[in-house]
């Protein structure tokens, strides 16, 4: 199936909101993604250094507990000896915690797993080692020092110095917001991607093979790709009161259009809708295989020579 | 049901196929779920070799579903189940140590010698600075407190004299083992990487903020030179600065020399995009800024530890001197053989 219709299919079904790109892998496979969401990324970010900072403390206090349940000649150094600790911990998880789990977790840290998304090559290639670290070494000057900056914004001194330098980091910040990879500064030098990997069901395929109802050629010509997959997602549907109004409705308008002779009564609606999705994609599959791919019902009448669809 | 009979036979070819391969996509599902959650590492040996195969076999039947297939879930499926694969065969897999030794031992000299003319213009920027500072201090010492930031100075500046300097800072007593290794040490090796850290990332920025930063580590340096040579302390100083500062230049050098790679590329990215470019030289340039954090280590410790420890001007230079020189053939000479 074309590109197009498979867009248009997305687009009317998921709202089209997310960016999708492709990426061909090495064995020449186009794979399509979506990048993820800005929002997506900040709140993985802020559940990252949450789990930063929590990581610290824990180290902390089995520091504080390895020292003074320890021997009393350690007492006199424990001081400057904690607080080194206490330094190097931080900065330890703080430099590292990204490129740790990045390395280890396929381009993802917990809070990027919690919410679903990776970090990704952007042309398809495996995910090299040097990327991870280029692209978390940048996170200095884009996240933590507008950070360390605003929490000392109070303070009086030089604040036009301040607001310039604010000004300057907020524009790395706001990167994202400016390409249309939605790349931060690390992710353009790394070259990488923030992609969102939600996980898929297969669910049961919807061909029945006993069917009740017989269409002709004509009739199933009437529609293309694009009508199939809206039936195929309304049929998926769970049976909720709204989703069996909708389909006696559907069913009414494909009556009319493929001029069905007798009405459906309402408790085998389902049942035709099954039938009719089963022998039309029977029908356009079949098609596709001879080349003649239908987008959808504006096509088909296209080329079927379209005298009445055109006024 | 006069069409009943008609139907009966209705194969679809996309079922037909689906039947036939679904069980190796459950398979392939089973074995990604499970890296996902526990890492590669929890595959034995006999998946891991069956993980390529039902990778390669889904982006066929992806292949296949595309030119045969109209179900949108399944093709959906496949896409997902197809990237979610591929992110995990193709993720970094070396182990961790081993790449490490590997980068220490290859990488990382062969990355500084590509990028050997970053480094040496990287250098000359803070040469360039120093003598500045010099001057500039040497004529008017009032420069080395508007040079000088206060937390570096200290007490040091204007008013200090040849024995206050001589005694409290070149020959101050050392401080003791906890105080010199672990606090000053580690506070010495925070701040530095955290200052190579910026001067390479802000390559980014075109480098503009990289040059001046290195500009200003050279004032510095000079600014302190010239204060000292004043109270006639210059060769008492160069000692005292050698022993870590050789290591600790050559790491905020290594730093500026990536964040000028990357500068560079974005610059100037020749034949190809220039995203592709600075994506490719960006890579080779964390490289180094990486690998200059080890030197840090090293430089911390020299500086915090040892420079009071060892209280003979000549023996600083001995151990400043040897350590350019291991550091000069370590980059020099280590992974120049093919593997």
């Amino acid at each position: 199936m074309t590109a197009q219709s498979w867009e248009r299919a997305s687009e009317f079904l998921e709202g089209g909101r997310r960016r999708r790109r492709d990426i061909v892998t090495p064995e020449g496979v186009s794979l399509p993604f979506d990048l993820a969401d800005y929002g997506e990324r900040a709140v993985a970010f802020v559940l990252d250094v949450v789990f930063q900072n929590v990581i610290t403390m824990v180290l902390l206090l089995v520091a504080i507990f390895a020292f003074f349940g320890g021997h009393k000649a350690f007492s006199d150094i424990a001081g400057p000896v904690m607080i080194a600790i206490t330094l190097f911990t931080a900065f330890l998880v703080r430099n590292f915690y990204f490129i740790h789990f990045e390395l280890s977790w396929q381009g993802a840290t917990p809070g990027k797993r919690i919410i679903g998304i990776r970090v990704a090559d952007r042309h398809g290639g495996p995910l090299r080692p040097a990327a991870i670290v280029a692209r978390n070494l940048t996170r200095e000057i884009e996240m933590f020092l507008p950070l360390s900056l605003l929490s000392g914004l109070g303070e009086g001194s030089g604040v036009w110095q301040k607001l310039s330098l604010g000004v300057w980091f907020t524009l790395f910040l706001l990167l994202p917001l400016f390409n249309r990879d939605r790349m931060r500064a690390g992710d353009l030098i790394a070259g990488t991607t923030v992609i969102a990997v939600p996980k898929r069901i297969l669910l049961a395929d919807l061909v029945e093979r006993a069917a009740r109802y017989a269409f002709s050629d004509r009739q199933l010509g009437a529609y293309g790709a694009f009508e199939l997959q809206v039936l195929e997602e309304l049929l998926r549907r769970p049976n909720a009161p709204d989703a069996e109004r909708l389909r006696r409705e559907v069913c009414d308008k494909i009556c009319r259009k493929i001029e069905w002779p007798e009405p459906i009564a309402s408790t085998d609606c389902a049942a035709f809708l099954r039938d009719f999705y089963t022998a039309e994609r029977n029908h356009l599959e079949r098609e596709q295989l001879y080349g003649r791919h239908r987008a959808d019902k504006d096509a088909a009448a296209e080329r079927a020579g379209g005298l009445d669809a055109r006024n | 049901m006069s069409g009943a009979t008609e139907t009966e036979g209705l194969r679809l070819k996309s079922s037909e196929f689906r039947k036939a391969r679904e069980a190796s996509w459950r398979d392939l599902e089973s074995l990604i779920a499970r890296a996902e959650k526990k890492g590669a590492r929890s595959l034995s040996a006999e998946e891991l070799q069956r993980l390529p195969l039902l990778y390669r076999a889904t982006l066929s039947s992806l292949s296949v579903a595309r030119s045969v297939a109209l179900d949108r879930n399944l093709l959906l499926y496949l896409e997902n189940l197809a990237l979610r694969a591929f992110l995990v065969v193709y993720a970094p897999h070396a182990r961790q140590l081993e790449s490490v030794v590997d980068f220490l031992l290859r990488g990382f000299p062969a990355a500084v010698r590509r990028a050997r003319w970053h480094f040496l213009i990287a250098l000359l920027l803070q040469i360039v600075g120093g003598v500045a500072g010099y001057l500039l201090t040497i004529a008017d010492e009032s420069w080395f407190t508007a040079i000088v930031p206060a937390s570096l100075a200290g007490d040091r500046g204007p008013s200090s004299t040849h024995d206050s300097l001589y005694n409290d800072e070149i020959h101050a007593p050392w401080p003791g083992f906890a105080e010199s290794f672990a606090l000053t040490a580690n506070f010495l090796f925070s701040h530095n990487t955290v200052v190579g850290i910026l001067i390479f990332s802000l390559g980014v920025a075109a480098g503009a903020p990289s040059v001046l930063l290195l500009i200003y580590q050279g004032l510095i340096m000079g600014a302190f030179l010239a204060l000292h040579a004043d109270r006639g302390l210059l060769v008492e100083i160069l000692g005292w600065l050698s022993i870590h500062g050789i290591t600790e230049i050559t790491a905020i050098t290594l730093c500026g020399a990536g964040g000028l790679l990357i500068a560079d590329k974005i610059l100037f990215p020749g034949r190809h995009s220039r995203l592709d470019t600075v994506a490719r030289e960006g890579r080779a340039a964390a490289q180094i800024a990486i690998g200059a954090i080890p030197l840090l280590f090293v430089a911390g410790i020299l500086e915090g530890g040892f420079r009071q420890l060892v209280q003979s001007t000549a023996w600083r230079f001995a151990i400043g001197g040897t350590s350019g020189l291991l550091w000069l053939a370590y980059f020099m000479l280590s992974g120049r053989r093919a593997r």
